[in-house]
């Protein structure tokens, strides 16, 4: 007999595989998760703002819990448009400061994995998954890279009814299962990489305006991806910053650049130097944000068998969405596993349920909207050159008029607008930006 | 069957670590915080010979709550029972008021079931004292054997252990009765690979928490900043020393020897 025996084996202990698995034990399920970080979170990276709705779901006592994960709730949202001298900010301070909050991976990761544990899953962390038990076209547990037991030295067998397959967007495992056919292509991800930057002490929220429960979220375009398909981003936590960009692959590789070169270039920004002037970096770090697009997901079930989160493929990079997709996901998973459970059938035709539920769900019809977005932004890139520099010249005109003939000033905005991009230009490319959003 | 006893202790990162220019303290805030590195040693060799000799493992730390890490960190390698000595009464130690802390701790512990093995780093990496062991067995009254390297033989029977212990210039074997303590060196131990079953039963482990008020029973004065006579009058990084080269002239032939001081002499224009 199997010494490792359970109902459900989660791989993977970011916020898919930890809402799967808190979900699974409030029903009772025996379930462990396996990370092959030091502790869930610890090998991981976002930017991170988090939508307090998707975690109300899997712990409803938020935020009303301690210690708490939450940096700061964003108070204030919007976009920078910078141009190479300058910028033009659009922040709209948010009418409900509970709606969402930034957080680090590390501790948030860390808070749900101390929630699931409490609500008695069984965690393996420093321990990696590097195969399935599988039987006839069954998977039937997974293989790790730690011993048995003292005893025993080969690798552990952990043998369960379904297998969760939450491992981030390296699908190296949803290949293996089967249920991808081909690794992703570099115009099929965004490389995105981060810094925490520690200001001098009370410096955060003077320089941002902010007092000490409110926060700042904000999008950047244009300079600081050098004017390439991606954004950056600027998040307040309670004594830091999250800043940092996301390019696609392609556009890196095209070009032959490193990613934390751009970012080093970006805070060289006059802008950005003067606002992180003194700061200090705390970490830094990179990671892959999937951009498959509907047509590039995987088949998210089979015989024993679910994928959730990233390894799915849910994210939507327009509304920053990722972490909550994730966390949907988990519970779609669970709550097919239970019907499973209560089929006594772990063959694809009960976990079917969970495509089912998917397609039902928001999440998948943001997909099928937004299915052509990868080929749309790389074939448009010109949006990410041309209109952040015109926004910022136009401004920089219409804010300097004082002592001058209005209607030559206007003449002159006019002007830029035809250079830059022409009238007939603009028409097209709101054309184009409905279409698709249609 | 033999009765372990291992002392560890929680420290800050030191890769890591930051220097407050303008105070020269340490910079705490934000640096994550790690098993000290030689303790994982101790309580690697713990492991080792709870598999070899079977026995018992009882690991003890005195530190903040966030010490409870460490202790479930020792699970993973087999600890049967983990304790935390956690009260405020015990902050502001140095070395004499942690070993007498540590110290009657272990003669509590052992009331019933004396250890025959005591294992410390060899020091903390964020003091780099290596007092403490030695302080805990001179106050238990049994041998110590600093800067252990390998541990040769134990005879259960005859109650003898064989270790090997580094010395400035090369290695003095010492037989030893015992109980005794050691610390641990790095090369005494590797890190052994866990198996699956203690890391999950590491996650779940909550550790005894002995307090000041008990069940220990303590002497006040001697517990923490009030016991602790040492005053830190300065953080300074000390200048390293120009270092000579030495020859074991079993290992290397002398003609080498020679040919390589002729070079360095003429490297720097003295010949
Ligand atoms: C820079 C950046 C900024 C982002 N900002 C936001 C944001 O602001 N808001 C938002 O909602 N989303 C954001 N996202 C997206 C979000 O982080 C992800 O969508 C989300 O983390 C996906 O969760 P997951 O659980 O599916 O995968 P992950 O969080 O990637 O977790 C996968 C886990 O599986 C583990 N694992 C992998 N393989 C194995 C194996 N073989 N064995 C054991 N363990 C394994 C990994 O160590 C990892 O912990 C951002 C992403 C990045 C990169």
């Amino acid at each position: 007999m199997n010494k490792y025996l359970y109902d459900v084996v989660i791989i993977g202990g970011g916020p898919a595989g930890l809402s799967t698995g808190i979900k699974l034990a409030q029903k009772g399920l025996k379930t462990l998760l396996i990370e092959r970080g030091r502790f869930c979170g610890a090998k991981n990276l976002f930017g991170g703002v988090v939508y307090t709705s998707s975690i109300k779901e899997i712990v409803p006592e938020f935020p009303e819990v301690d210690p708490s994960p939450v940096e700061r709730p964003v108070t204030e949202e919007g976009y920078f448009f910078l141009s190479k001298e300058g910028v033009v900010k659009i922040l709209h301070t948010k009418k409900r400061a509970d709606e969402s909050f930034t957080a680090l991976r590390a501790k948030f990761d860390a808070f749900l994995s101390e929630y699931a544990l409490k609500k008695g899953i069984d965690l393996a962390p420093k321990t990696k998954v590097i195969d399935f038990i599988r039987n006839n076209g069954f998977i039937e547990g997974v293989i790790v890279d730690r011993p048995t037991s003292f005893e025993d030295p080969s690798p552990a067998t952990i043998k369960a009814k379904v297998v969760v397959i939450a491992e981030g967007v390296n699908r190296l495992l949803t290949e293996k299962a089967g249920l991808v056919t081909k690794t992703f292509e570099p115009e099929e991800v965004v490389l995105a990489v981060k810094e925490v930057l520690q200001l001098p002490k009370g410096e955060l929220e003077a320089r941002f305006g902010l007092s000490n429960n409110q926060g700042l979220a904000v999008e950047i375009f244009g300079e600081i991806t050098k004017g390439l398909p991606g954004t950056g981003f600027l998040y307040t936590n309670k004594t830091t910053i999250s800043f940092g960009i996301g390019i696609f692959l392609k556009s890196l590789m095209d070009l032959n650049l490193k990613p934390y070169e751009i970012l080093e270039y970006a805070k060289l920004h006059p802008y950005f130097r003067e606002l992180f002037k003194g700061s200090e970096t705390l970490e830094y770090g990179a990671h892959l944000i999937p951009e498959w697009g509907i047509k590039g997901l995987p088949k998210p079930y089979g015989n024993g068998v679910l994928v959730v989160g990233d390894a799915a493929g849910l994210v939507n990079p327009l509304f920053r969405e990722g972490t909550n997709l994730a966390i949907y996901s988990g519970l779609m998973a669970a709550e097919a596993i239970f019907y499973a459970f209560e089929k006594g059938d772990f063959t694809e035709r009960s976990l079917r349920r969970y495509e089912e539920l998917f397609k039902d769900s928001f999440i998948y019809k943001d997909l099928v909207m937004l299915k052509d977005l990868k080929t749309f932004l790389l074939s448009n890139s010109h949006l990410f050159q041309v209109y952040p520099e015109m926004i910022y010249d136009i401004c920089s005109l219409y804010f300097s008029a004082q002592g001058r003939y209005k209607r030559d000033v206007i003449r002159e905005i006019f002007g830029i607008i035809k250079k830059k991009r022409g009238y007939w230009g603009i028409l097209r490319d709101f054309v184009k930006i409905g279409r698709f959003l249609w | 069957m033999l009765n372990i006893l291992v002392s560890i202790k929680q420290v800050p990162d030191t890769t890591n670590i930051r220097i407050n220019p303008e105070t020269g303290t340490l910079i705490r805030e934000g640096i994550p915080s790690i098993t000290n590195p030689y303790d994982v040693v101790a309580l690697s060799l713990a492991c080792e010979l709870k598999q070899r000799y079977g026995g018992k493992i009882t690991v003890i730390t005195m530190g903040p709550p966030q010490a409870k890490a460490s202790l479930r960190e020792a699970v993973e390698f087999g600890a049967d029972r983990i304790i935390l000595l956690c009260d405020k009464k015990f902050a502001g130690a140095d070395t004499l008021a942690t070993s007498y802390t540590l110290a009657e701790t272990i003669k509590f512990l052992q009331k019933d079931d004396p250890f025959d093995l005591l294992l410390f780093g060899k020091q903390a990496i964020d003091g780099d004292t290596a007092q403490v062991g030695p302080g805990v067995a001179n106050r238990l009254n049994i041998p110590v054997i600093t800067y252990v390297i390998k541990l040769q033989d134990i005879d259960l029977i005859n109650k003898k252990i064989i270790v090997h212990r580094k010395i400035e210039r090369g290695v003095e074997v010492l037989e030893a009765s015992l109980p005794v303590l050691l610390t641990c060196e790095k090369e005494l131990c590797a890190t052994p690979f866990v198996p699956l079953e203690q890391v999950i039963k590491a996650t779940k482990a909550e550790p005894e928490v002995f307090t000041a008020e008990g069940p220990v029973i303590f002497t006040r004065e001697k517990l923490g900043l009030k016991g602790s006579p040492t005053q830190v009058k300065k953080v300074f990084t000390p200048e390293l020393k120009k270092q000579g080269k030495i020859y074991n002239l079993e290992e290397v032939p002398l003609e080498k020897v020679i040919e390589e001081i002729i070079g360095v002499l003429k490297e720097k224009g003295l010949l």
